[in-house]
């Protein structure tokens, strides 16, 4: 009932999905059709289904959900290596990005049971018995669980993610006190998975002008970074009902977060540092 | 709109890219229930404002009115309304006071989140509970 942090796999869940038609708000391009069923190899002993998102952009048909039928016993323990196991011993043309397997570098980000989360730092035994994995949500897919991230980088960019200083170059590095270095804490951290983007409703209906919580999340990284001297800028291009106030503090982001980071405390200071500059 | 194609961009027909599923497949969990609920809650109570403008009116507008409008809420079906009105009102004020929380960057600790989430829904449970006993402890059964 109480979840303590974002790595608690949610298992007393009411629901799996929202109680409404599979097709609500889906454009044709866009609606999931039947797919195929591959079945386990016939020495299979402990059989896990997968039931996974399937897009090929060379067909000109519509996406569709592949059922695949992994066997336990011949794979690693994360959902990463039943991706690999799929892909070497089922089906090759499976698409999807991963690089460094140990939850640091933010590829092989998707959509696994219903929540965001990063595929190599989820255990196979951790999902539900018909496990789904659909790629990151709200993404136009390029094929499979590869989404195209094009926009939520170009609304990284929009906040200027580097030091934006006056004062002239020192001969040294720019010199930070413990204590200025600690409120960069819980910010820094962030891997750009975009996880908490694509798991805010509010970036579901107006992800064009939202920025979202990961870019939020960064605007405040530099904002409270003591060598940044563009703070008075940067509240000003944050200060828009759009781009920043969007945020309805619904708080699926600190939900999903894979590294733990807090996104919406991030907003919520935002937030504050605009009151508090106009008193 | 974002298309597909090849690098060069002219030699394959344009299809939109499908856009991967977010509310129909994205798991319902306490921080966006509550946040749809309160959204819900603060259309139930809009209307239900209406709903009192009328009653006022045919209070000023004579007995006869008045007491029409009286058994259409004393029936069961307008008491039924009556408790969902009461109960979205209590859930709105109790959710309206965990955001004003937040406003100060409270309470944005995901356990803090939950614990402050179950908070606002027994606490509308329980003064809903209360106003009802209340009010008809003081009016009398009436039904």
């Amino acid at each position: 009932m109480i979840v303590e942090s974002s790595d608690q796999v949610p298992r007393l869940s009411w629901l799996k999905r929202f109680p409404i038609p599979r097709n609500f708000k889906v454009t044709p391009e866009s609606r999931i059709e039947k797919g195929r069923i591959w079945p386990a190899p016939a020495d299979a002993k402990r059989i896990k289904a997968f039931e996974i998102y399937r897009y090929d952009p060379d067909s000109g048909g519509n996406p569709r959900l592949d059922t695949f039928h992994v066997d336990v016993d011949d794979c690693g323990p994360m959902v990463l290596d039943a991706l690999f196991w799929i892909k070497n011993k089922v089906d090759s043309t499976l698409t999807f990005r991963r690089s460094c397997r140990e939850g640091v570098c933010g590829s092989c980000a998707m959509n696994m049971d219903g929540t965001n989360w990063l595929a190599c730092t989820r255990f196979i035994s951790d999902m539900d018995t018909n496990a789904t994995i659909y790629p990151l949500a709200n993404m136009r897919i390029i094929k499979d669980l590869v989404p195209d991230l094009t926009h939520v980088f170009a609304q990284y960019a929009a906040i200027e993610p580097w030091l934006r200083s006056e004062t002239p170059e020192p001969e040294k590095e720019r010199l930070q006190s413990p204590e200025e270095r600690s409120q960069l804490d819980g910010y820094y951290e962030c891997i750009l998975c975009f996880c908490c983007t694509s798991g805010c409703p509010s970036h579901w209906w107006n992800g064009n002008r939202f920025l979202g919580p990961a870019v939020l999340l960064q605007a405040w990284r530099w904002l409270t970074d003591s060598r940044d001297e563009a703070k008075g800028e940067r509240l000003d291009a944050l200060e828009d009902p759009f781009r920043l106030y969007r945020c309805h503090t619904i708080l699926n982001c600190t939900r999903t977060c894979p590294k733990g980071l807090n996104p919406g405390k991030a907003i919520a200071e935002i937030k504050r540092a605009i009151v508090e500059r106009e008193k | 709109m974002i298309k597909n194609g090849t690098t060069d961009g002219n030699s394959t027909p344009a299809r939109p890219r499908p856009l991967s599923p977010n509310i129909q497949i994205y798991r319902p969990q306490l921080t966006s229930v509550l946040s749809i609920a309160n959204r819900f809650t603060g259309l139930v109570l809009s209307l239900g404002a209406v709903g009192l403008v009328i009653w006022l009116s045919a209070a000023a507008a004579g007995p006869r009115t008045y007491g029409v409008m009286q058994s259409a809420i004393g029936n069961w079906a307008g008491q039924v309304v009556l408790f969902g009105c009461t109960f979205a009102f209590f859930l709105h004020l109790c959710g309206g006071i965990r955001h004003l929380v937040w406003d100060t960057v409270h309470g944005f600790e995901l356990r803090s989140i939950y614990i402050s989430g179950w908070t606002v829904v027994a606490a509308s449970v329980v003064l809903t509970a209360a106003a009802w006993t209340i009010s008809l402890f003081v009016a009398g059964w009436h039904l």
